[in-house]
């Protein structure tokens, strides 16, 4: 499976893997990675599974995918203004769905995922 | 103090009710009796009600009822910050749900605090998650049409009978691996559970539930199925099985939580479209934006709340409160905080999207969300296509149940 791995705001990092087709939010619940929250499950409603993709991922990784996950992460952009540069490269983890072009792939977490 | 989940034991915490039996450290000027769920002017025009609130009161109040006395949250920031904070506000002890102490269980995963919390949710969110449920569509949307088959070409209904009510309940015996020739058996259960208002009624559907569900758990440990009974009998995070109490407790969860919401939900949706025909219209002519309409109808329309015990003292909103206060907060009243949600009562299918309260946040948000929405969006769409434009039965006056489920009792159309 491919492996994804997380790296907490304090440095701490953890590898993952994750069925092709199961999302970046998902798998850092089942495998108890602290810093994603993921409370509404993928419903596009909270916002509480920031991430920032790692610069040499983001072409493969892309964007926002849909207007309600760039409305939702102008809503909380305000929790990460502490973040640095890495914020510009912020998503929903439940919006990237695992592919094995993805293997490897490494994301940042927030300080907070709410306030 | 943490439960063993294992080994249920009946809660000893406090729970006040009444005028007589309100703490000493609660301000005198922040008691009141507003009747939520019961008073004649909420039951007049529930949402109503619970929008004024807004006005009326101040954004923390403690309600004082022959139910249970308790704080009450209705804005929107301080909702999130009592549900997405476990440490001050727990759920331990805070579904108010008679059980027998001598059989006792807890409902579970609801009850049970992080980090134990965790490991009940991983055994049932791939099924209820958005991917989960998708494999579902196909079978919900003919539970739809069957039913709309019933009833179409008549021209008139009893909507909560004819579709409101069974359909969650079809859709809930498929997931969970029970045989669909138990439905009206379920839904009368459900009834009597729920809103007979008399104890003894109740009392002998809860017998009634628990012996069929003891039995179908055992069924299933035998003979095990692709359903959540099965699945949930036979789970066994970190290699260890699940105890009885935990299996019984996790299935009859589900069973109270996922039937009267998505119920009570299309009630209100379908009267207010029996009002508003051209917003029906709108719904047929904007099909791409389906999702965005459901979640603007569930924040509209939310129908219940949401309850916890202070695990030790907090001030929120220079509002002090102390370890063992009860706390609600009256979801529908967080949905039209008119901070978060401009214009809070129009429904406006072009809102920004924002966190709604209508399954909570927080660990405990609702793990049936995503079925509920799917469920809410198939219904739409069955039934638009077959009845576009319909009208509460002219002379039927709408009346609202009583309690924590909050709708139309009896919704009369005609077409």
């Amino acid at each position: 499976m491919p492996k994804v791995t997380y790296i907490e705001h304090g440095g701490a990092s953890h590898e993952a893997e994750i069925a092709v087709g199961e999302n970046v939010m998902r798998g850092a619940l089942y495998n108890n990675v602290p810093g994603i929250a993921g409370e509404c499950g993928g419903a596009l409603s909270c916002a509480t599974c920031r991430c920032f993709v790692d610069d040499a991922w983001v072409a493969r990784v892309g964007g926002p995918a849909t207007h309600e996950e760039r409305e939702l992460l102008e809503a909380a952009a305000s929790l990460d203004t502490d973040e640095g540069p890495a914020r510009r490269n912020v998503r929903l983890s439940c919006q990237i769905s695992m592919t094995d072009d993805l293997d490897g792939l490494v994301v940042r977490l927030p300080a907070k995922q709410y306030a | 103090m943490t439960i063993d989940p294992a080994h249920p034991v009946p809660p000893v915490l406090p729970r006040y009710a009444g005028p007589n039996q309100i703490p000493p450290h609660i301000p005198k000027g922040l008691i009141r009796s507003i009747g939520l769920t019961t008073g004649a002017e909420f039951l007049a025009s529930p949402h109503d009600f619970m929008a004024k609130l807004h006005e009326k009161q101040p954004p923390i109040f403690y309600d004082v009822n022959d139910f249970c006395n308790a704080w009450q949250i209705i804005k929107h920031e301080d909702a999130l910050f009592a549900l997405r904070h476990p440490e001050y506000f727990s759920n331990e002890g805070a579904t108010p749900f008679p059980r027998d102490p001598d059989d006792y269980f807890y409902f579970i995963p609801i009850e049970i605090d992080p980090p134990q919390h965790r490991k009940y949710r991983n055994i049932v969110d791939p099924l209820f998650s958005p991917q989960g449920v998708l494999r579902l569509e196909g079978l919900i949307r003919q539970r739809a049409r069957d039913l709309l088959d019933q009833f179409a070409g008549t021209g008139e209904c009893e909507f909560t009978t004819a579709f409101g009510r069974p359909l969650p309940v079809s859709v809930f015996l498929d997931i969970m691996g029970l045989p669909q020739d138990m439905r009206d058996t379920f839904v009368q259960w459900a009834v009597d559970l729920l809103h007979s208002q008399d104890r003894e009624t109740m009392g002998k559907a809860m017998r009634l539930i628990s012996a069929y569900i003891k039995q179908a758990i055992a069924e299933k440990r035998a003979k095990p199925d692709d359903g959540v009974v099965s699945r949930i009998a036979h789970a066994a995070p970190d290699g260890i099985p699940l105890s009885d109490k935990e299996v019984f407790g996790f299935v009859i969860f589900l069973f109270i939580g996922g039937l009267d919401t998505v119920f009570a939900t299309l009630n209100n949706i379908w009267l207010w479209l029996a009002q508003n025909p051209e917003r029906c219209q709108e719904i047929i002519n904007r099909p791409q934006d389906i999702n965005a309409i459901v979640e603007e109808l569930l924040r509209r329309w939310s129908v219940t709340f949401s309850g916890r015990v202070v695990a030790k003292d907090v001030e929120l909103r220079g509002v002090k409160m102390k370890a063992g206060d009860r706390v609600t907060s009256i979801l529908p009243a967080c949905n039209f905080d008119p901070e978060v949600f401009p214009d809070p009562l129009k429904v406006d299918f072009d809102r920004p999207r924002k966190t709604i309260l209508a399954f909570t946040v927080g660990v405990h948000s609702c793990m049936g969300g995503h079925l509920a929405r799917l469920e809410v969006k198939i219904a739409l769409q069955e039934w638009l296509s077959r009845i576009p434009q319909f009208a509460v039965k002219p002379g039927r006056k709408i009346e609202y149940r009583p309690g924590g489920v909050v709708g139309p009792k009896y919704l009369p159309l005609v077409w």
